[in-house]
């Protein structure tokens, strides 16, 4: 059929363009004009991009190399920032915190979202806007306000404590932010709340695609309820789980919102992490060339783990 | 698979090859700025204010009410000058500062922080000395104050050097004691030694009352520590590793001592176990609603805690080691400095001498400050009274020490999360008091 | 298939509760926006007298119309200009087919996983230089710079699942590439053009990190900068914080939940296909 419709445009307009249009004299040249006018479309993109992306990501490369405070003459040190980001117990500290982070943020949210998606199965049910609508709702305001509300909320007398009194809990409550053990998995928590709804939504609506027959395969094999989610969603959310782990633990190691408005650190840097460090250290602490090192070295780490997460994915499909 | 791989590589070197081209350079300036330290800038120093509109941007931390209206006052003397004032919080204010003075849009007048010295070495912040002598500043403001605002030239060493900025409200941080849980507690009157603190805050435990309203979560607790530092290490000593003098230490036994009397504080459970998740403003909330008997903290709350109770508190300074010994208090000024990118300096100096004029000093009063120019002070009742008592006693006392923090641009930090620590009892004094020297050294040398 | 009516039960219950523990913190700083100025409020409590104080002062006290103005700006520069030239680059790459266009490709994905610390600090420096910082414009070029990698991975998808048939049957008759953009792909791109929209609005509307070091001028500042800096004057005053808090979320809000569909499934569709 392809084939007859184009033969009915070949009559109609009476060339061969559509297979043999570099055979025609002038049309190879506008071809070419055609292929190369696209750079003329590319250029502002790329401008951008070049300009306020790729060059200053470089140019942080080209810092990290120095000892500079910001004003006066920088001084080469070659490789010996990123020393310091091994050695320093505060720069590494915050590297082992923001892998902690990944616990919750990826790890809780993604249980949560997959427990949530087992428990409503593959029906659709009606009433799943207004749901999905609230869900989504964290992800959507500034992580600013959710900072600031969670603070508010984390203190002696706040929300959480006020919950866990009324259901018989006043033995752990306490001014949660300022505990040494478990601020970070206080923070960690406000990252699960924001995340695990995506991740539900996410699961849902790939559950909801998985063709039925394969399910009734498993039930002729006797398989039970849960049996079933192992055997066959789980697997087939395969690609939704990657998605997944990619939005959450990014959003954990690259944090910066959430920790400088609720601990900045605190108590004592066991809440920092390397965006907070990069900040106070490039802008207060006029150790540019260190704070550099260390963003390079989180933006390794970060495409490193999602390159990880793409393998580990693409592997068994 | 090959070609698009080679194609990414050679597209990688390319932007890699591009952007090296772009910014392959040393970072930095050899000669920061154009305009150097030394006020000549508008040819010649002039305490006459300029007669065509000039507007001046002012940006500052303390008191936006006092602010605006010292600006006002000012506009109200010379209506040719306006002054736009831009607000900014604290912890942002040093971090945001120091990225604008050094931009061209950098304010005309700007509250002063130490942290903010080196600028002066930069070349950013106009030198006041010739001002200082035209304007005759030296009368007009009390020495100790005038001393905390000078620089030396390599903008690392306070107290000595030229004037960078000039103080327009003076602060103060000292005890405050809820009165009826006083008498609750069985204490007669607020304590005069380091000891009779430390006893009566274990009456109040005994009695079952908060004895210290404590807030570390955003500052670690700072001015309780530093209260006890001022009473028991050595002034001198102590004054010189603020301000960054040579071979200055932190890590002596007096200074451990003091620590450890803190941390014995929290230890014996004579703050809330809640401390380190409480602010600091939170603190001064909570014990203004009655929750503690003490409240270490500045003469910025007065106002707010009079307001909540009434009669009910009091202010005296931070008791010292023993009775009869120098009072020392830890208080700094609010003043402001010139951007040497100012354009309008003459306008800009005189509203920094404006801050000394009877007017600025009503409005200093009022916005709950120890008023530069004492004589020109309104009375005052209450709690102000007290504060007005207590800043006499310092300033005669030649007692006014300025804040641990101005050490180091990175002090702060350090402080911060060290006082935690030793407040949760999780770092021992001297370990505290070597982690500073560390980052103390890291910024002086030797 | 039937669902049983526990299991109905037990997924409404379920999905019920994860609702209002998500819900929760809105409700608790709604309710204590709602208190008067001043009043201390600690945790989730239903106002005595609500009244509508707090926003006001928030308001005012802290200029947060100021605020919403710098970031509606921002927005209003950001939203355009990145949808013009991720929609162009889509083009060049998903309908014209460059020569060398699968690197440019690989080189603009990249993009998508640079964290926004990388960049701040030369950003800072570089922009200082050139006397940019302190104008929205710092931020306006930097965020469409940032937002390319998905602009042109989203449009590109989009343009090269139209038919190419309709494609060529433009350039048969003599369209230019312009005109075949402009005429015939375009107009079948609007859902996915509409959807790219909101996503941009949201990151440019929530972005922080880079108007902290860009921006210190407090009258240029964006709102949830703005926020960030309120924190300290008025910690104490849990009211008008609140109300500042919510008068930071309202238009994204909003927007949400005019166009939630767009959000919800841009974010899932965009996130898949990444």
């Amino acid at each position: 059929m392809a084939a007859n419709s184009t033969n009915v445009v070949r009559e109609r307009s009476g060339d061969t363009s559509v297979r043999g249009s570099s055979d025609r004299p002038g049309a190879s040249r506008r071809v070419r004009r055609a292929r190369w006018i696209g750079y003329a479309y590319l250029a502002p993109a790329g401008t951008l991009y070049l300009l306020f992306v790729l060059v200053p990501g470089i140019h942080t490369v080209w810092l990290s190399l120095f000892r500079w405070d910001g004003v006066t003459v920088g001084k080469w040190v070659g490789l010996t920032n990123y020393r310091e980001v091994a050695e320093n117990p505060l720069l590494r500290g915050a590297m082992v915190h923001a892998l902690v982070l990944i616990t919750f943020f990826a790890g809780f949210s993604i249980i949560v979202g997959l427990l949530m998606a087992a428990i409503l199965g593959r029906h659709r049910r009606s009433g799943m806007t207004f749901y999905r609508v609230v869900f989504f709702l964290p992800q959507i305001v500034p992580m600013v306000a959710v900072g600031i509300t969670w603070r508010w909320m984390y203190t002696e007398n706040g929300a959480v404590n006020q919950i866990l009194r009324a259901i018989g809990l006043d033995s752990i409550t306490q001014a949660w932010l300022g505990s040494f053990t478990l601020a970070l998995p206080a923070v960690g928590l406000i990252g699960t709340w924001a995340l695990s709804g995506l991740c539900f939504v996410l699961f849902l609506s790939g559950a909801q695609k998985i063709d039925n027959s394969l399910y009734e395969a498993a039930r002729m094999d006797g398989a039970g309820a849960v049996r079933e989610f192992f055997a066959v969603t789980l697997p087939a959310l395969r690609g939704e789980i990657a998605v997944a782990l990619t939005i959450t633990v990014v959003a954990a190691l690259a944090s910066f919102d959430i920790v400088y408005v609720t601990t900045n650190g605190s108590p004592g840097n066991t809440t920092t992490v390397p965006g907070l460090l990069v900040y106070r250290l490039a802008f207060t602490g006029g150790q540019v060339g260190v704070a550099s090192a260390l963003a390079v070295t989180l933006t390794v780490l970060i495409i490193g783990i999602v390159v990880l997460i793409q393998r580990l994915t693409r592997e068994t499909t | 698979m090959t070609t698009a791989t080679r194609k990414a590589k050679m597209a990688a070197v390319g932007t890699i090859g591009i952007a090296l081209i772009v910014v392959g350079c040393t970072p930095g300036t050899a000669n920061p700025t154009t305009s150097a330290t030394t006020t000549t800038a508008g040819g010649g120093i002039s305490t006459a204010v300029p007669t065509e509109p000039v507007t001046l941007t002012l940006a500052f931390i303390d008191n936006p009410d006092m602010t605006d209206a010292l600006a006002d006052a000012f506009q109200a003397k010379y209506p040719q000058v306006t002054i736009e004032t831009q607000f900014t919080q604290f912890a942002d204010y040093v971090k945001s500062l120091r990225l604008s003075m050094s931009s061209d849009s950098a304010p005309d007048i700007a509250q002063y922080n130490p942290a903010l010295k080196d600028l002066s070495a930069a070349g950013l912040v106009v030198d006041l000395t010739g001002y200082e002598e035209e304007y005759g500043w030296d009368a007009k403001f009390p020495k100790s104050a005038l001393d905390q605002l000078r620089v030396d030239d390599t903008g690392k060493i306070l107290g000595t050097g030229s004037l960078v900025a000039v103080p327009g409200g003076l602060s103060l941080v000292g005890l405050y004691y809820n009165k009826s849980l006083m008498q609750e507690a069985g204490i007669n009157a607020p304590p005069t030694t380091v000891d009779e603190l430390t006893a009566d805050l274990a009456k109040a435990k005994a009695a079952d009352i908060t004895g210290l309203a404590l807030g570390g979560l955003d500052y670690g607790s700072l001015h309780a520590w530093a209260g006890l530092m001022n009473s028991m290490a050595n002034t001198s000593d102590w004054r010189d590793w603020i301000n960054g003098t040579a071979g200055a230490n932190i890590v002596t036994p007096d200074a451990i001592a003091a620590t450890t009397v803190f941390a014995e504080w929290t230890k014996n459970g004579y703050a809330p176990d809640s401390a380190n998740g409480t602010t600091e403003a939170d603190s001064a909330t909570a014990f203004a609603k009655g929750d503690g008997l003490f409240l270490v903290d500045g003469n910025w709350d007065a106002a707010a805690i009079g307001k909540t109770m009434g009669d009910n508190v009091g202010f005296t300074v931070f008791p010292p080691a023993a009775a009869g010994n120098k009072t020392v208090g830890t208080g700094f000024s609010v003043s402001y400095m010139l951007s040497s990118k100012g354009k309008h300096q003459a306008a800009a100096a005189a509203f920094l001498d404006f801050l000394s004029s009877p007017e600025a000093a009503v409005i200093e009063s009022n916005g709950g400050f120890l008023p530069p120019n004492a004589k020109a002070a309104p009375p005052a009742t209450g709690v102000q009274a007290d504060l007005q008592a207590a800043n006499e006693k310092v300033v005669s006392d030649d007692g006014l020490m300025a804040f641990p923090d101005f050490a180091a641009p990175a002090m702060i930090d350090s402080l911060t999360s060290g006082l935690q620590q030793v407040t949760a009892g999780r770092m021992e004094p001297k370990a505290f008091l070597e982690s500073l020297q560390k980052v103390w050294t890291a910024y002086h040398g030797g | 298939m039937k669902q049983s009516r526990s299991s109905n039960f037990v997924a409404y219950a379920v999905m019920t509760a994860m609702a209002i523990i998500t819900l929760l913190p809105f409700i608790s700083i709604l309710l204590a926006a709602l208190q008067p100025p001043g009043t201390l409020v600690s945790g989730i409590s239903i106002p005595q007298h609500p009244s509508l104080e707090s926003f006001n002062e928030a308001w005012t006290t802290a200029s947060f119309g100021n605020l919403l103005w710098s970031s509606i700006k921002i927005a209003a520069a950001v939203v355009p200009i990145s949808m013009i030239c991720a929609t162009l680059a889509a083009y060049a790459l998903g309908t014209l087919k460059v020569p060398g266009g699968s690197a440019i490709f690989m080189v603009f994905l990249l993009g998508l996983t640079l964290p926004v610390e990388l960049i701040v600090i030369p950003l800072y420096f570089d922009l200082r230089g050139i006397g940019l910082t302190n104008t929205p414009w710092a931020v306006i070029l930097a965020e469409c710079g940032l937002f390319m990698p998905f602009g042109i991975f989203w449009m590109r998808t989009h343009f090269m699942s139209t038919p190419r048939e309709v494609i060529e049957a433009a350039e048969l008759d003599g369209a230019s590439s312009f005109t075949t953009l402009r005429r015939v792909l375009l107009p079948l791109s609007g859902p996915a053009l509409s959807t790219m929209a909101v996503l941009f609005f949201m990151w440019s509307w929530n972005q922080f990190l880079l108007v902290l070091v860009l921006i210190q001028d407090p009258n240029q500042r964006t709102a949830p900068a703005g926020l960030g800096f309120f924190v300290g004057q008025h910690s104490s005053d849990v009211p008008v914080l609140a109300a500042g808090t919510l008068i930071v979320i309202l238009p994204i809000l909003l927007t949400y939940l005019v166009f939630q569909r767009k959000f919800i499934s841009g974010m899932l569709e965009g996130a898949v296909k990444g």
